[in-house]
């Protein structure tokens, strides 16, 4: 009993108690909080959002960070709505092709990501970052700025379908999860991200090839951007250069506020999820309880500050960057 | 002359041969009158270029500068009516002051500069709408020339933007070379672990650089809501991407200490000159920022001194 309150469990487990205890505050608030309605609000909103973080989360659990979302995701949004029109512009007529198409983007936005980060040496950071300037860029030209939409009432069943109150994305979102929880715990790529975000040095000296295992992590990481881009299209019916806009922000609130450490090696998938419905229940029920909604990004702010404090081990780092 | 010894020329011979090159392709372009109006346009981007040269100096960042401009163009529109001249000094104090508090949030809560400034500048953000109701301000015309418009004119063919941006650049150069603090922040970016070892406060400097950069931001919002007459949550998107572009391509690399303001001037005239050559070129507006992305990649993947990173996160 005394090995209760060690730190690994209460990095396992808090999130998951605050997420408990922000969803009876809401519901104590204002009970409306409480409803299927409003939880299929929640659902649809943390979707996209939660393929993006799933996505970073690999990176982070190696202990680099990938910032080049926005434009990821704006671009194979943007993408998926010209080929899906090329091909037909329906389900049914065989634009069905568009899904492995942007999904193959994607991995290759995520390999270019990977290789100029590993090849020309550069932190992941600033390469990721500008990244995602030259994808948002890419998406503003060949858009022209103009919005692109799709109008297929078979695509839109995404988000129109609706099994027991939840729309056909979630249950989507549900299976890329476990398919994201499937690699990071019996694949040896995935055990090999907590190899490197571990210790690179090590897992170097015992001869993995770690170069390699970073570029897949964003090759990776970039195919759940696509996953994201794609439901974008599918809740909005519409792609435009900004369809990625503010998921840099969210993703990495939510997946370091869900108790994935920044240095790496700790926390996976389900800290994600659980984060990202952290940042979701709080968005959504600062609303509900009347508060505006421009509160919204200093809230994230404060929450990703106080996140990292909690999740850092002070006495072993002597300073940061 | 090898190539290491060559690397530090890099920037002005860069911006020469990019001139000249422009130049033969359009004479037009070398008149003075084009050059100076030019220059004139740029100088809110190479304010807040300036402040970024201290955060990256110390091998920081600061991702906060251009929320940090939105928030101060709607802070000068709101307040310029009950305030007058003393709402220049509201702004930069608020700039100095969140820039103090991403630097305690660094090097206190030990939260990397890329997440806390990101953090902070999500608060800009919140402040901004909050302040505006998420609405595009005017400011009234004829308070701005009265207190402001002195900002924006002329003295014979000289913008007097380029005025503010030569005081701003020589207050800036006279820290970095002729004050302690200058010193310090040298020692913290060449070595950190070893200015502290030395007795050095580094905590207490590495705050000073991220305020210094947020001053700096909160200027170059000022200056571009007086150009523009007014503010709006989102006016200054687009600032960041190329003002990082102009630290790097100067010579000031991601990993600190070496470089400084005087070479982020010459990245700045660079930036400037790319622009003004994708206009000549045909490239249409919307390709610059897929441009300036490619040039960050190959301006860090150039700077970068990769003896100080063991392992590249």
């Amino acid at each position: 009993m005394k090995r209760l309150m060690t730190r690994e469990n209460a990095i396992r487990w808090a999130p998951l108690l605050v997420l408990i205890g922000l969803m009876i505050l809401f519901t104590a608030i204002n009970p409306a909080f409480l409803s299927q309605r409003n939880f299929a609000r929640i659902a649809i909103a943390a979707a996209p959002a939660l393929m993006v973080a799933i996505g970073v989360t690999f990176i982070i659990v190696m202990g680099s960070i990938d910032l080049s979302m926005e434009g990821t995701v704006g671009l194979t949004a943007v993408l998926f709505c010209f080929v899906f029109l090329a091909t037909g512009g329906t389900l049914a007529a065989g634009a069905w092709v568009a899904v492995p198409v942007i999904l193959l983007a994607g991995a290759l936005i995520g390999l270019v990501n990977g290789l100029v980060h590993v090849k020309l040496r550069i932190p992941s950071f600033m390469a990721s970052l500008a990244i995602g300037f030259v994808g948002t860029g890419a998406a503003v030209l060949i858009t022209g700025g103009d919005i692109v939409k799709i109008d297929d009432d078979t695509f839109r069943a995404l988000l129109t379908w609706r099994i027991a109150g939840f729309p056909l994305m979630v249950y989507v979102v549900i299976v890329m999860a476990l398919i994201a929880w499937f690699i990071q715990s019996h694949t040896t790529l995935g055990r090999n991200f907590y190899a490197v975000g571990g210790g690179e040095e090590l897992a170097h000296a015992s001869g993995l090839n770690v170069r390699r295992v970073r570029i897949l992590g964003f090759v990776l990481a970039g195919v759940f951007y696509a996953v994201a881009g794609i439901l974008q299209v599918a809740k909005l019916g519409q792609a435009e250069s900004v369809s990625g806009a503010n998921f840099m922000f969210i993703s990495i609130t939510s997946v370091v506020v869900g108790g994935v450490a920044l240095w790496g090696g700790i926390g996976g998938i389900w800290n994600t999820v659980v984060g990202v419905l952290i940042v979701n229940v709080i968005n959504n029920g600062m609303v509900v309880i009347g508060l505006p909604d421009y509160l919204q990004d200093g809230m994230l702010g404060l929450l990703v500050i106080v996140a990292v404090v909690l999740s850092t081990d002070r006495r072993s780092i002597s300073f940061v960057k | 002359m090898d190539l290491q010894r060559l690397k530090p020329h890099f920037p002005w011979i860069t911006l020469l041969v990019l001139v000249a090159f422009v130049g033969i392709t359009d004479p037009n372009f070398l008149k003075p009158a084009n050059l100076l109006s030019l220059a004139g346009d740029i100088v809110p981007l190479f304010i807040m270029a300036l402040g970024l040269t201290f955060a990256i100096y110390i091998g920081g960042i600061d991702l906060s500068a251009q929320s940090m401009a939105n928030m101060i163009t709607v802070v000068a529109s709101v307040y310029l009516a009950s305030l007058g001249l003393w709402v220049a000094a509201l702004c930069i104090v608020l700039g100095f002051g969140l820039g103090l508090l991403s630097g305690f949030i660094t090097t206190r809560l030990f939260v990397p500069s890329f997440i806390s400034t990101l953090a902070v500048g999500g608060v800009c953000f919140s402040v901004a709408q909050w302040l505006s109701g998420n609405r595009a301000l005017n400011m009234d015309a004829d308070q701005r020339d009265a207190l402001f418009g002195w900002m924006i004119g002329r003295t014979g063919i000289i913008p007097n933007e380029l005025f503010i941006a030569a005081a701003l650049l020589a207050i800036c150069l006279f820290i970095e070379r002729r004050t302690t603090l200058g010193r310090a922040l040298k020692a913290v970016g060449a070595g950190e672990l070893a200015a502290a070892a030395s007795g050095l406060n580094v905590t207490r400097y590495k705050m000073l650089a991220f305020a210094i950069s947020g001053a700096l931001a909160a200027i170059a919002g000022l200056l571009f809501s007086v150009k523009l007459s007014g503010g709006a949550p989102t006016i200054a998107n687009g600032f960041l991407l190329p003002a990082i572009v102009a630290v790097l391509v100067g010579g000031t690399p991601l990993t600190g200490g070496v470089g400084g303001v005087l070479n982020t001037a010459i990245g700045t005239m660079i930036v400037a000159v790319i622009r003004a050559s994708m206009l000549y070129f045909g490239v249409q507006a919307t390709q610059q920022q897929m441009v300036f992305g490619l040039v960050l990649i190959v301006a860090i993947a150039l700077t970068i001194d990769r003896s100080k990173l063991r392992t590249v996160k």
